[in-house]
């Protein structure tokens, strides 16, 4: 019998969104077949690789990072080469400092940061809190409107703050807003469901379902990606079919496989090796998984995940 | 598992508004029941202009371009026993969102209308009944596959056959209702779809038992396999009984605000 090619087709696509503007734009989604099931059907816009920086600098960077960004000293020039390293997309700026628990910088010095950020380079940007969400509220709302015209994508919204960033953002200042959720499926579509509610389109969410390092529970951050995606295409339910941005170097770069040196677990290898080596499991497989964007850090990482992209589709 | 498909069934003549709306083409009133229909959820929506005789095929042809373009090509289900009136409805029917339903066809005088759904690449709701209601399951069955096979000979897909068990009132033929339900189950087995007017069961009952009824039988005909109801969507005991039964089939994901989508 002669083999018959069946597509999957589903009477239903990923929802676009743009961050950026002009020459550079990048455009998250719109795919309508599986990941990477590029025999099924046309994958328009392929995931994007993005590269994460902080406003931290580079102190306590991996030597490879700090050797690539070698002779950057400002947070604009850190950025600058952020956005011409092979195979990215687009610049992810994290304000960690503003954590309250951490260096607790004030807001105002945070915006002159992610100003400098986005004066410096045409690349898309993400910006990314400080994960505590009282003082997120502020900041990210002072960023978005500090940002105006930019189309940046201002992560993350979250279930207890979702009202301040999400109608900042996605409102008042007319950004794109990423809407966190940590791998908790009725809480994803919950959010995007009370997001539009309010008011913010949905072609101005994109999705950041959670994550974790490999090994660390990766496992239900998969199947979360893989019935948020079944759910989107296969019920055509519009209220999964923003596009999922997983941030990964944050995850894989602090756990103990990554930052234990050579010299105290010497069975383990080279500690860079090993680090980049996270990184790129963890990111294939969120990939492989469904997400149309990673966020990573090291060169290497970028260069690899951006050549299997571009070669699976 | 697709969700639940809701079929509204508040365009009928029945109404005498509507009826009315209908003879003098009055948009106003069919505007309204269809947007009332649409926001509480229906999927489709039924439009029975009856048997409409002498003006059936301009009836139609005006019903379903005012439907959808009012309202985003909003699918529907043509509900007359005038075929000249259905195909005329098909024929400036578009399909973006979803085929047309030919409501109905039987297996007996009615069989032609699975033919005329075929011909028009058409989804038809194939009552399980011959000159009467079947005596039991075995006649009812003999009827699914006599109308199954019509479809098939003609090229359908089994799944656009949607097969109607016949749901019967309470009052009077309480004995049958487990049966009916049983048709369910061995149409689902199949692999067939399934739909019915749901609230005949509760023909004649005081108005506010009503929806109780509907909502008891539609959680417990959806276990047996029911893919889809013609049911009135703005009874909302009716539809949260849908959409929670849809969230516990894994047909919808559930999120804290799932009654409100």
């Amino acid at each position: 019998m002669p083999f018959n090619r069946k597509p999957q087709k589903f009477n239903a696509a990923i929802k676009t969104v743009e961050i950026g503007s002009g020459d550079k734009t990048v455009t998250l989604g719109g795919e309508n077949v599986l990941p990477f099931y590029s025999f099924d059907g046309e994958i328009k816009n392929g995931p994007k690789v993005g590269v994460e920086i902080t406003d931290l600098g580079l102190d306590n960077e991996i030597a490879g990072v700090k050797a690539y960004y070698e002779g950057a000293s400002t947070i604009g020039e850190i950025a600058k080469k952020a956005s011409e390293m092979e195979g990215a997309d687009f610049v992810c700026l994290r304000l960690i400092g503003g954590d309250p628990n951490g260096e607790d910088k004030p807001v105002d010095e945070l915006v002159a940061v992610a100003k400098e950020v986005a004066d410096a380079i045409d690349a898309p940007l993400v910006i990314e809190g400080c994960k505590n969400v009282e003082k997120d509220s502020e900041l990210l709302n002072k960023v978005a409107e500090a940002l105006q015209g930019k189309n940046v994508l201002v992560m993350s919204a979250r279930e207890e703050n979702y009202k301040a960033v999400g109608a900042a953002a996605g409102l008042a200042y007319n950004q794109k807003v990423g809407a966190e959720s940590a791998v908790d499926i009725n809480l994803a579509k919950q959010l995007n469901v009370v997001m539009t509610q309010l008011g913010v389109k949905p072609e101005s969410i994109v999705m950041n379902v959670g994550s974790a390092a490999v090994g660390y529970g990766y496992e239900y951050v998969v199947s979360t990606l893989d019935r948020i995606k079944a759910a989107a295409l296969s019920q055509d339910d519009k209220m999964l079919q923003m596009p999922i941005i997983t941030p990964v170097a944050s995850e894989t770069w602090s756990v103990k496989e990554a930052m234990a040196t050579e010299e105290d677990s010497p069975e383990w290898g080279n500690q860079e090796v090993r680090g980049i080596s996270m990184e790129i499991q963890t990111a294939a497989a969120s990939l492989a998984s469904g997400s149309d964007a990673v966020i990573l850090k090291h060169p290497q990482s970028v260069a690899t995940i951006s050549k299997m992209i571009k070669e699976l589709i | 598992m697709a969700k639940f498909v809701t079929i509204g069934e508040r365009l009928s003549v029945t109404a005498p508004t509507v009826n009315r709306a209908f003879a003098s083409r009055d948009p106003e009133p069919i505007l309204k029941r269809a947007k009332q229909q649409l926001d509480a959820g229906a999927v489709y929506l039924d439009v029975n202009i009856g048997p409409a005789e002498n003006d059936g095929e301009e009836l139609m042809k005006w019903a379903v371009e005012l439907l959808q373009s009012n309202f985003d090509n909003v699918p529907l289900a043509l509900d007359t026993s005038n075929k000249k009136a259905i195909e005329a409805g098909i024929s400036v029917y578009n399909r973006s969102k979803g085929k047309p339903i030919v409501n109905s066809a039987d297996a007996a005088g009615r069989i032609e209308y699975v033919d005329l759904a075929a011909a028009n690449d058409a989804i038809v709701i194939a009552l399980c009944n011959g000159e009467g209601i079947a005596k039991d399951n075995d006649e009812r069955m003999m009827y699914c596959q006599t109308l199954l096979e019509r479809g098939m000979e003609h090229g359908m897909e089994p799944t656009d056959l949607w097969f109607d068990p016949l749901f019967l009132v309470v009052k009077g033929m309480q004995d049958k209702q487990m049966e009916v339900l049983e048709a369910i189950k061995m149409f689902s087995d199949m692999g067939l779809n399934s739909t019915g007017g749901l609230s005949n069961n509760s023909n004649g009952m005081p108005k506010n038992i009503r929806p109780i009824m509907d909502s008891a039988l539609v959680a417990m005909a959806m276990m047996q396999g029911l893919t889809s109801a013609i049911v009135n969507p703005n009874d909302l005991r009716l539809m949260e009984t849908i959409k929670s039964c849809d969230v516990f089939k894994g047909n919808t994901l559930y999120a804290d605000s799932y009654l409100e989508l």
